[in-house]
């Protein structure tokens, strides 16, 4: 089943496992007691990210860059052959290890959080689901069995955004989220089709291997490109296709955390590296990318700026650094990109987690106007919530510092317009962060009544470990100017094939960073000045603002244009067609038809209404006409 | 041989029943009678495809009993023997009127769609076809639910009318062939017809397939059938007789009137993916879920339409296989809708909500079987569509996306159903609703390890096409 390297085959039980999770704790929702499913789904997880470590090790002892293993032939007809098949290489690797390892994680978190919920097998039910969908996108082997984790995770989405399902608000969202990702889904499913046309397969190796060939520029590969970067944007929130993530906050925390934030919607930026042959020959959809991730990372970060939800600001957020990886991706650094998927899972996690854990404490309570002063009442939340705030606003060392100056340093190389866009999105970005920080965790406590206190260990003890990973996981890939190699860089290059550019000298990349670590400390000290010492409190819905914040508070009001547009008049259209065109116009034509019938019919009947006399000169003209007939032949 | 035992029993069976008096009897010999059927179906996929069974019948006329089979013919006898048990199933504990009678009709039904899937001549072909109608007919006007005069009547006239210029189209072809005259498929598809003849005559013979199908415009008989239909009504009309539309098509279109089919081709193609959008756009904002699934099938048929007439190998092959996977997903859905009628005393989706509350795995059944409708991967609907969509890609990218617009259109009016039904909080009428009883779970896990069971593994299914498919793929250069 497997190539040269041993006992690849425990490849499958990284997928298997958390599916064999899913069926246990799924066919016994009833029966499970406390945190049998919590236990069972966690143990799942984590057996998984064992064995993906396990796998990490034999495949680089191997010295070899990537195995396959190959299940069975799923649809073979023709020339269409496609195996159940998965490849495990050194991209597939960290993106597994990244799943099974957060994930392993926030499924233990959320045995205390989810702690005391009604549902809450079945809540761990599809959690493994997810994480088995999740592996399947990244470890199959070719685009078909990608897909079916593609859609498989748009599924787990919709089942937990909507967990709590007896909210219409929370069932809304989810139908939001899983017809968005839909219409992604389609262009995708073409652009699959499309590569099954142009190279008679859909799997990995031979597409790549083909398109060696082809001519950069070549119209074919622009359009496929771009019908798999419409799935792209879809799956991982951008312009314009993004509306459906903040909305997804309707889901228990630890959901937003694991999928909504480490791995679901990264998985279009997996995908495009994944393609990243194909991306290369195509500079026209490169620099689509470009504009749609850095529109993507300005725009949301700029409503950022307004929310008062503790989960909207951080959604919004993952907005804006799904935009920056879209940018590396653009500029053609995949594995950058990638690199900030890592940084982002480990930081983000950290900060929905911390965010549970505050909602945790207060009861439910998302308005950050109505926290303040949580950080003597919750030292360890506090503590790991600044680190993966310091992390996400890229201060030095800590790890998204690394990813986020080198996408920098790329846009700098590709273009100053662009460097100044991302710097300053950058600059918005700890802006908002630190904002939410001061307000939750600093000045006095703002909610009466209310008696916040530290979570559980089960909770801390995941933060912790992530807090870890965001303070020190930039150090996988130290650029030279610091000594390193960028060994995760390094590692990837043999899956990802990143565009060569000119590389910035060091002195300017010194500048570069003196630049925007100044910058930072200013804004930081201006976020200081706001919302600790002079303690202003975000202001009231009921307070009027000026044009532009209200703007920008309703999120450039695109969810309203959205329904104007497009939900609103295809619900008209939906009854127009029924009560009009089916009801009035199809239908009745067909009645007409049968009220002609039986006029016809009515026609007929007076030649049989029992007249003797009649029907005897009918008969005697029927003889006269065939003897006629006769005769004249 | 054994395509006349299996065309019989259910036959002779039928009739039998009326000698019973005892509701509970009656159900068990029908259900006894359609498992024997469905594994004698089963030990002819492995047997070679030359069994046949041919006696004298009209001599005169040159008309023999024939029956034979091929791959298409096999899915279509599959799906036929593979969803009638659980038609019969679904009568089980349920209060209905003259039990025998109903299953007798139910069994004759049976037979004649078996005749219709395995009769290897014209003339056969249409008195089955006609016959299947009569048992059907009554069904929906005895068990039927509120208006059914006036809608069957609809139904039944609508449907004959198609039917007579199909008889018209098959006399003829038949004073078409040569020397004493036949019905044979095979003389048909040997009479090279010129291609001005061949347009007009390929509207005679699909007329009544379009209707039966049906595809846009020639639907509108069939979503008040449907709603007014019992359970089991429905899920004859719906598992089974809307294929025979489409096995109609693919017997006397194709091989008879191929330059017609090609002259025609774009118009067809686009008047079903009209049909494919329109249905879809009503199926969203609908009230009522047994019309909403309704409607949701006529999207599904017309995609499969479409595929059709692309004239492409993927495409052909996973409409074949669509044929099963649609079968066996629409009857559960119409079972599920029954159930939950059941439960609340209605199918108006405005009154209903909150189901998953009392009745938490029918809800997950229900969503089970949604996906599967929705064509999510590894379910059967999945492998169908995405072959269907591939080869209309190959037509036009156009064709594809808009076919491929069912994706979305599907998932917008599939889920918003759910939400209404099932999800929200509970409302105070169904207070007492429970969840699935012991032959709930009999007749829908079943069907529901069939949607997942090819979507994981549909590889069976295409080896029992590949013979005709590549005669198809030879057909269509």
């Amino acid at each position: 089943m497997v190539g040269s390297i041993p006992n690849m085959n425990l490849a499958v039980l990284v997928p298997a496992l958390p599916l064999l999770g899913f069926l246990i704790t799924g066919l016994a929702y009833k029966r499970l007691k406390h945190n049998q499913a919590g236990i069972i789904a966690s143990i799942a997880v984590g057996l998984s990210f064992l064995i993906s470590v396990a796998l990490f090790f034999m495949l680089r002892n191997s010295g070899q860059n990537s195995a396959t293993v190959t299940l069975f032939n799923w649809i073979a007809l023709g020339n269409m052959n496609i195996p159940f098949a998965f490849l495990i290489d050194h991209l597939s690797l960290t993106m597994m290890l990244i799943i099974t390892g957060v994930g392993t994680l926030i499924h233990i978190y959320s045995i205390g959080y989810m702690h005391g919920d009604d549902r809450v097998n079945s809540f761990f039910a599809q959690m493994n689901l997810f994480t088995f969908s999740m592996l399947l996108l990244v470890m199959g082997a070719n685009y078909l069995v990608l897909f079916i984790g593609w859609e498989g995770v748009g599924l787990c989405s919709y089942l937990l955004i909507g967990f709590w399902f007896k909210n219409p608000a929370y069932n809304y969202a989810a139908r939001k989220a899983f017809v968005m990702n839909r219409i992604g889904d389609v262009g995708f499913i073409l652009g699959i089709i499309l590569l099954f046309y142009t190279f008679k397969s859909v799997s990995f190796s031979e597409i790549f291997t083909q398109a060696a060939t082809l001519q950069v520029g070549a119209p074919v590969i622009t359009l496929i490109t771009l019908l798999l970067l419409v799935g792209a944007v879809g799956k991982s929130a951008q312009i314009p296709l993004y509306t459906w993530l903040p909305d997804a906050m309707a889901g228990p925390t630890p959901v937003s955390a694991l999928i909504h934030a480490a791995t679901m919607v990264t998985a279009g930026i997996y995908m495009i590296a994944r393609s990243s042959i194909l991306y290369n020959l195509a500079p026209i959809t490169l620099n689509v990318i470009i504009v749609i991730g850095m529109a993507t990372a300005t725009f949301a970060a700029i409503i950022g700026l307004k929310q008062n939800d503790i989960k909207k600001v951080l959604a919004y957020s993952t907005v804006s650094q799904l935009g920056y990886m879209f940018l590396a991706l653009g500029l053609g650094a995949y594995s950058t990109g990638v690199f900030h998927v890592t940084t982002h899972a480990f930081f983000k996690a950290l900060l929905f987690l911390g965010a549970g854990s505050v909602i945790h404490a207060m009861g439910g309570e998302q308005d950050i106007r109505k926290m303040g002063g949580l950080r003597k009442k919750m030292p360890i939340t506090y503590i790991t919530f600044l680190a993966a705030t310091l992390a996400i606003s890229g201060i030095p060392p800590f790890s998204g510092f690394f990813s986020k100056d080198m996408i920098l340093s790329k846009a700098l190389e590709h273009n100053i317009l662009l460097y100044i866009l991302a710097l300053g999105t950058a600059l918005i970005t700890c802006f908002y962060m630190f904002r939410l920080l001061y307000l939750v965790f600093f000045g006095e406590q703002r909610m009466s009544g209310a008696h916040p206190h530290e979570s559980p260990k089960v909770m801390t003890v995941p933060l912790m470990i992530l807090s870890v990973l965001s303070v020190f996981g930039g150090f996988l890939n130290i650029p030279s100017l610091f000594g390193g190699n960028l060994s995760f860089s390094n590692y990837l290059d043999s899956a990802v094939v990143s565009k060569s550019s000119e590389e910035i000298g060091h002195t300017t990349e010194i500048g570069m960073i003196f630049l925007s670590v100044v910058l930072l400390v200013v804004i930081i000290y201006w976020a200081y000045q706001t919302y600790v010492r002079k303690a202003q409190i975000p202001s009231g819905d009921e307070v009027k603002q000026t044009p532009l914040q209200r703007i920008i508070t309703n999120k450039f009001y695109i969810n309203e244009i959205y329904q104007t547009a497009f939900e609103k008049p295809f619900g008209l259209l939906s009854n127009f067609l029924f009560k009009k065109v089916e009801s009035i116009i199809l239908g009745p034509a067909v009645d007409e038809v049968g009220t002609i019938t039986s006029k016809l019919g009515d026609l007929t009947r007076k030649l049989q209404r029992g007249n003797i006399s009649f029907y005897l000169f009918a008969m005697v003209a029927g003889i006269l006409l065939f003897v006629v007939f006769i005769l004249t032949n | 041989m054994i395509l006349l035992i299996i065309l019989l029993i259910p036959f002779i069976t039928g009739l039998s029943l009326l000698f019973f008096r005892k509701a509970a009897t009656a159900r068990t010999v029908a259900l006894i009678s359609t498992v024997v059927n469905l594994l004698l179906t089963l030990s002819l996929l492995n047997a070679d495809q030359s069994v046949t069974y041919s006696a004298q019948w009209i001599n005169y006329l040159g008309i023999q009993f024939s029956l034979g089979y091929d791959g298409i013919s096999t899915i279509m006898l599959l799906l036929t023997n593979l969803l009638f048990p659980f038609v019969v199933m679904a009568g089980f504990g349920r209060d209905q009127k003259n039990v025998p009678m109903l299953n007798c009709l139910i069994l004759c039904a049976q037979a004649a769609l078996i005749g219709v899937f395995l009769a290897q001549n014209a003339f056969l072909f249409y008195v089955f076809w006609e016959l299947a109608l009569i048992p059907v007919y009554f069904i929906l006007l005895v068990w039927g639910g509120d208006d059914r005069k006036a809608i069957t009547l609809k139904f039944f006239i609508y449907t004959l009318a198609g039917s007579l210029f199909l008889l018209f189209g098959i006399i003829y072809l038949y004073q078409l062939t040569p020397g004493t005259h036949t019905t044979d498929f095979s003389a048909f598809s040997q009479l090279h017809i010129p291609a001005g003849t061949q347009n007009w005559l390929f509207w005679i013979l699909f007329i009544a397939f379009a209707i039966k199908m049906p595809i846009f415009p020639f639907h509108t008989w069939q979503p008040p059938t449907y709603k007014m239909a019992s359970t089991q009504g429905v899920m004859i009309l719906a598992g089974v007789m809307t294929k025979m539309g489409i096995y109609g098509a693919l017997r006397f279109l194709f091989p008879v009137v191929p330059l017609g089919v090609l002259y025609w081709q774009n118009l067809v193609i686009i008047m079903s993916l009209i049909g494919v959008i329109y249905a879809s756009v009503i199926a969203y904002k609908h009230t009522n879920l047994k019309t909403m699934i309704a409607y949701s099938s006529m999207a599904h048929i017309s995609l499969m339409a479409a595929a059709m007439f692309v004239l492409n190998a993927y495409a052909y092959q996973g409409l074949i296989f669509q044929v099963l996977s649609h079968g066996v997903t629409i009857a559960a859905l119409f079972y599920l809708a029954c159930l939950v009628k059941e439960q609340t005393g209605t199918t108006e989706m405005p009154q209903l909500g909150g189901l998953k509350i009392n009745a938490p795995n029918m809800a997950i059944l229900f969503l089970i079987i949604l996906l599967g409708s929705i064509a999510l991967p590894l379910t059967a609907g999945f492998v169908g569509e995405f072959l269907m969509i591939t080869g209309l890609f190959q037509q036009s990218i156009w064709f594809a996306l808009f076919g491929g617009l069912t994706m979305i259109l599907g998932a917008i009016y599939m889920l918003y159903a759910y939400q209404r039904v099932m999800l929200g909080d509970k409302k105070v009428a169904f207070a007492k609703a429970t969840d699935l009883r012991a032959l709930d779970y009999w007749i829908l896990v079943p069907l529901i390890v069939v949607i997942l069971g090819l979507g994981i593994y549909p590889q069976p299914i295409f080896d029992i096409l590949k013979p005709v498919a590549e005669v198809f793929s030879g057909l269509a250069h």
